[in-house]
């Protein structure tokens, strides 16, 4: 048990790219022995590539009109920090 | 573009407001979106994110220049959504639903006239579940996950918008994406 919970480390060490050569080594070697692993190795890459949707989420037209209007447009913006 | 908004920076803060509708422009959708994903409602996180930078404005003084200026902007949109998920109700968050839905109406935006190719439907089902499954992580999970898929943001940043050891944040990584494997293995 210890060594799986030692190879789901460096499953997410992989996915945080900061794995060292050695480690690399250790866990290719144990993902081709162990189709448990190999299965929680897939779950994650995964999961990091269904969270990692960076299709167009994009702010209404008038975003910057809004925030613009809602600043003090002139001078002293010293004082109106307080 | 860091030299660009290093000097509207300046102009803003020797009194030219107008120059900061620039700064707005360029980190409008990226504040939106860390606000989008904590929060999992489309309403609220625009008014999250226009707070953010209004508060970045009215602060602009205590930003030191030397730093990176999307961190600190960030930092202050992340503070704002975790003040505001704390001050919720919690049953405003057992609501599952509301959530997916609310996913679903801001993907929708995007394809409003074209008629969606049933592969396309299915996928924006799908982004609307993977974002409630976000939205339902533990706040503390939550945010760096966010930050960890916002592109550009190196585990370091991650804990210095945070302010939280790197250690830490790897930790919640790791425990934030155990959890969602877990709500996302069957789809």
């Amino acid at each position: 048990m210890r060594c799986e919970k030692d190879i789901i480390y460096l499953m997410h060490k992989y996915l945080d790219e900061a794995l060292t050569d050695e480690e690399q080594r250790i866990l290719s070697n144990h993902l081709q022995r162990c189709e448990d692993c190999q299965r929680h190795f897939h779950e994650l890459k995964r999961t990091d590539t269904l969270a990692s949707d960076k299709s167009k989420i994009t702010t209404s037209r008038s975003f910057t009109d809004s925030v613009m209007s809602n600043i003090p447009q002139n001078k002293n913006r010293a004082s109106w920090l307080g | 573009m860091e030299t660009i908004i290093k000097e509207r920076i300046k102009e803003v803060k020797k009194g030219n407001a107008q120059a900061f509708e620039d700064i707005v422009s360029f980190y409008q959708n990226k504040v939106y979106f860390i606000c989008f994903r904590m929060i999992g409602n489309k309403q609220e996180a625009e008014d999250l994110a226009q707070e953010a930078f209004i508060r970045a404005y009215t602060n602009l003084d205590s930003f030191d220049e030397r730093r990176k200026f999307s961190t600190w902007l960030y930092r202050i949109a992340t503070n704002l959504t975790i003040d505001r998920i704390r001050k919720k109700k919690p049953d405003y968050y057992l609501d599952a639903e509301i959530r997916g839905t609310d996913g679903l109406d801001m993907y929708d935006q995007l394809a409003m006239d074209e008629a969606l190719p049933e592969e396309q439907v299915e996928n924006l089902e799908l982004r609307g579940y993977i974002q409630t499954e976000i939205t339902a992580l533990p706040p503390k999970y939550r945010s760096v996950i966010v930050l960890r898929f916002l592109e550009e943001l190196s585990l370091q940043e991650i804990s210095e918008v945070l302010d939280m050891p790197v250690g830490t944040v790897k930790t919640r990584i790791h425990r934030g994406r155990e959890i969602l494997r877990t709500k996302l293995r069957h789809v």
